[in-house]
């Protein structure tokens, strides 16, 4: 049989206990209604197996939001689109862009407005590594672990 | 039907998936301790870098095209229990036979659906996790292992073979000329053994009388030929002895005489020797406990190991721990300077089917909790989160890993970094 890694241990308290009674006094008339508590995990990585987490190294890329620091989630599964932020392969590096491009070609879009677009086609070298499905900023200072 | 699913150089494609400039250049990676290569990248390959070579040994000149990297479980566990998943939700049943292998049981899929099914698995595992795997599908597991060994030399690069029934032509033409060691299960003494009796190619196996191979062999071999003429007969557990042993050890990083040192690295071996044991639902009943110099250097010469009955079967690390402290105890000399140190776990039983003794009680319920306890906290918080006594994170015994990439999948202070450019 085969285990997910991903999923959750069987001892998780998430689930509510179809038997719990409160140790005295009546049973609570929430009870009939408890409902699992909100997870995040489930909510950022719906595809486990194919989502890797990221770090932001520097703010070239501040214009589309992503400061130092933050934490990027890249699902590979999902099909990249015009206006996506990818994860790209550029001379063997991971760099972090945004895709544009219309019917015809497609293109990643300059992190600096004095720098030309760079088209995805056989002259460059170009992979699609992920697409950037969310980015993590935290507000206070500790939480970034760079 | 079966498939087997290999990862492709499994190793060097998890440390290029992270570094994409590793991508067409030679990598191999060593051992444990940067001992010797146990993976290559076919560029590797190709520069003429045999398997298993010591790491001193491979030639500078080579070695300057080289890219080594020491060994990353972290990283090759994680991406290995990726691929699973993805492949697991495509198909009825999946059986992991390693860390990049698994077989799949294709039972109740139509024959003509095949094939895509195969190209769909090596294109969804590719983008999903980003690693390269080939597929072979046959009637048999013995069979769909040959078929991988094909489709990885396929000319088109499809790395997908399938032979839906067992006298398909190229299969039998390919039997003819395949040396017996490439048959799953068959080893170097069982090929010269066959060899002796004539029989030379996979198809002259399969052709061999069963009862005769019965006989003069065993019923293993027996199978293996019928597993070759497509009646499915064998599976993994039956070619791979059950875990019988559980062996933790590693060589020091350099030579070792204090006695606090060396009960330090045992316990660190222990505690994962019992977790090994845990996972499996299993117990021990002897502890055993080697030491031994490094025979490449010109010093006294050490290379001994003792064993201990247990009183009754323990998966209590702590209860190991004591016995094969021990052990270490008698096993240790003055003057000698120590190059590796293991600790084995034998006659183990299932925890489900415990005798009872007269005289010693077995793990209590208390002890049982104490240990799953102990096993979640160490795989929630890490292995340096809860130890018995007290372990040195630099310590001298533990792995040299000069080279190890980033854990990118499983610390949050290893994460790939990315920038915009």
């Amino acid at each position: 049989m085969h285990v997910d890694p991903h999923s959750r241990p069987a001892t998780d308290k998430t689930i509510p206990d179809p038997f719990a009674r409160s140790a005295s006094g009546f049973p609570s008339p929430a009870d009939d209604y408890r409902e699992a508590p909100l997870d995040l995990h489930r909510y950022l990585v719906p595809h486990p197996a194919a989502t890797f987490f990221m770090r932001i190294a520097d703010d070239t890329q501040a214009r589309g939001g992503f400061q130092r620091g933050d934490l990027l989630i890249v699902d590979r599964s999902l099909t990249a689109q015009r206006g996506d932020w990818i994860i790209a392969v550029l001379d063997g590096e991971l760099c972090l862009q945004q895709l544009d491009g219309n019917r015809h070609r497609s293109w990643l879009c300059p992190a600096h407005p004095d720098h030309a677009r760079i088209p995805l086609d056989d002259e460059h070298d170009i992979r699609l590594w992920g697409v950037v499905s969310h980015v993590i900023h935290s507000c206070r200072r500790q939480f970034c672990a760079n | 039907m079966f498939a087997l699913v290999d990862c492709n150089n499994f190793y060097v494609a998890c440390e290029r998936l992270f570094r994409p400039e590793l991508a067409g250049r030679p990598v191999a990676v060593l051992s444990n301790n940067d001992g010797c290569v146990i993976a290559r990248s076919q560029e590797c390959k190709t520069l003429g870098i045999p398997m298993g070579i010591p790491t001193h040994k491979i030639e500078p000149a080579q070695r300057r095209h080289l890219h080594l990297c020491s060994s990353n479980y972290a990283l090759y566990g994680d991406l290995s229990a990726r691929v699973q998943q993805v492949i697991s939700t495509r198909v009825p049943a999946l059986d992991p036979y390693s860390i990049d292998e698994c077989f799949l049981d294709l039972h109740g899929l139509a024959t003509d659906e095949l094939e895509a099914l195969a190209h769909s698995l090596v294109h969804s595992v590719d983008k999903d996790v980003g690693i390269p795997v080939s597929v072979g599908i046959a009637p048999t597991r013995t069979l769909a292992k040959l078929a991988n060994q094909r489709a990885k030399r396929q000319p088109h690069a499809s790395q997908v073979c399938v032979w839906t029934h067992h006298d398909d032509p190229c299969l039998s033409a390919w039997l003819r000329e395949l040396p017996l060691n490439a048959v799953w299960g068959v080893g170097e003494r069982l090929q010269s053994a066959l060899t002796g009796q004539g029989i030379m190619t996979a198809a002259a196996l399969r052709d061999a009388p069963q009862a005769w191979l019965k006989r003069r062999f065993n019923v293993v071999v027996a199978r293996t030929a019928r597993e070759l003429g497509g009646t499915p007969c064998l599976t993994p557990q039956e070619l791979d002895v059950p875990r019988r042993h559980i062996l933790c050890s590693r060589s020091f990083g350099r030579s070792l005489n204090d006695p606090r040192e060396l009960a330090e690295a045992l316990r660190h071996h222990c505690q994962q020797a019992g977790e090994k044991l845990r996972r499996d639902s299993m117990q021990a009943g002897a502890v055993g406990v080697f030491l031994r110099t490094n025979p490449f250097q010109d010093q006294p010469q050490q290379r001994s190991s003792l064993w201990a009955c247990l009183p009754c079967p323990s998966a209590d690390t702590r209860h190991l721990n004591h016995y094969a402290q021990q052990l270490l105890g008698s096993l240790w000399r003055e003057s000698h300077a120590y190059h590796k140190l293991g600790i084995m776990l034998a006659e183990l039983t299932s925890r489900r089917y415990q005798q009872a003794n007269l005289f010693e009680s077995h793990d209590s319920p208390q002890q049982e909790r104490l240990m799953s306890v102990w096993d979640n906290v160490r795989q929630r918080f890490g292995h340096e989160a809860l130890t018995l006594g007290v372990q040195a994170t630099n310590a001298s015994w533990r792995m040299q890993s000069r080279q190890r990439s980033p854990r990118y999948t499983t610390r949050w202070e290893e994460l790939p970094k990315v920038s915009g450019r």
